[in-house]
């Protein structure tokens, strides 16, 4: 199974230590990683940003932030 | 009750409440960590000096002033969230979770033909199927932050929450952070209907058909070394090419 993972940027110092596999830097709140209630479209750019990491990355530790901003 | 001693969802005992007369900056930085107004979205003040509480508290203040006249919240929004990182980028590196190497598995095929599992530390389970912690029925939020040094001596309980379940069907119970947004759309820490709608369209060729969720502030050391792996083991005796990981 090949993971990718969401993290806000609050946490992001804590998935590079770890060297998590692939990780979406997102810029949210604590609580509310993938966006805001009721954000949908933003939501989505969240959770499809996660998955290209599935075959942008070619090495543990890959990291990209989300561009954009919570609201 | 103007100046009635509030908090949200966890507060604790009335005989913890401070005494405002002679409370200093840092005293009231603490309180919000689980203290005398725990507020989990403000728990990083904390970490802050007495002075840099003073700071955050006038540019609060002047954020939320400035809503009289613009009510876009986005710069008092940002502005939090910003100072939430910073306070969250203080913690001492935990050198027990400092790797040099991580695993890593290459995808066997394209996304439009991968089955996607989601894992979440949300702490969301499907109503009637409350992981009753510590034996408690029905716990609430309140009493989930007022034990949280009990939850962080406790392996975690993962929730299995069926993809097609609708949100009046799934609960949120978490002691570590501020759940308002997860009560409020479940999608932003438990991203299902965005995935069902990735299936739709083509872009994932399936969602696998239960997502999981679990309370992640939990013993850290058997969740490492016992629970995750057995879970790991679980999802991998699955048809599942691929699981989008969300800590919360």
């Amino acid at each position: 199974m090949a993971t990718t993972s969401i993290y806000i940027e609050a946490f992001a110092h804590y998935a590079a230590d770890m060297r998590v596999p692939r990780t979406l830097i997102t810029p949210h709140p604590m609580g509310r990683p993938v966006g805001a209630p009721g954000d949908a479209a933003r939501q989505r750019q969240a959770v499809e940003a996660a998955l290209a990491l599935i075959h942008d990355a070619d090495a543990p530790g890959f990291s990209r932030e989300l561009p954009g901003s919570y609201r | 009750m103007l100046f009635a001693h509030g908090f949200y969802a966890g507060g604790m005992s009335d005989s913890a409440e401070p005494d405002v007369t002679t409370e200093t900056l840092a005293e009231l930085g603490s309180s919000f960590s689980y203290g005398s107004r725990t507020d989990l979205t403000f728990k990083f003040l904390a970490r802050f000096e007495a002075d840099e509480v003073g700071e955050v508290v006038r540019r609060v203040f002047e954020y939320t002033g400035a809503l009289f006249d613009d009510p876009d919240p986005g710069e008092l929004v940002d502005y939090v969230r910003t100072i939430q990182a910073e306070g969250y980028h203080r913690r001492q590196v935990n050198e027990r979770y400092r790797y040099d190497d991580g695993p890593f598995t290459a995808p066997t095929k394209p996304l439009s033909e991968s089955t996607v599992a989601l894992v979440t530390s949300s702490g969301h389970f499907l109503d009637g199927d409350d992981p009753r912690p510590f034996g408690v029925d029905a716990m609430t939020q309140r009493e989930a932050v007022e034990r949280i040094g009990d939850f962080l001596k406790e392996a975690p309980t993962l929730s299995e929450i069926p993809i097609a379940a609708i949100a009046d069907e799934i609960r949120v119970r978490h002691g570590g952070y501020d759940i308002r947004g997860s009560l409020a759309d479940h999608n932003v820490s438990l991203p299902i209907d965005r995935l069902r709608e990735l299936e739709a369209d083509g872009e994932i060729g399936a969602v696998h058909p239960v997502a999981y969720s679990f309370v992640g502030a939990a013993a850290q050391t058997r969740l490492v070394k016992t629970t995750a792996p057995e879970w790991a083991d679980r999802l991998a005796a699955s048809d599942i090419d691929v699981v989008l990981l969300v800590p919360v």
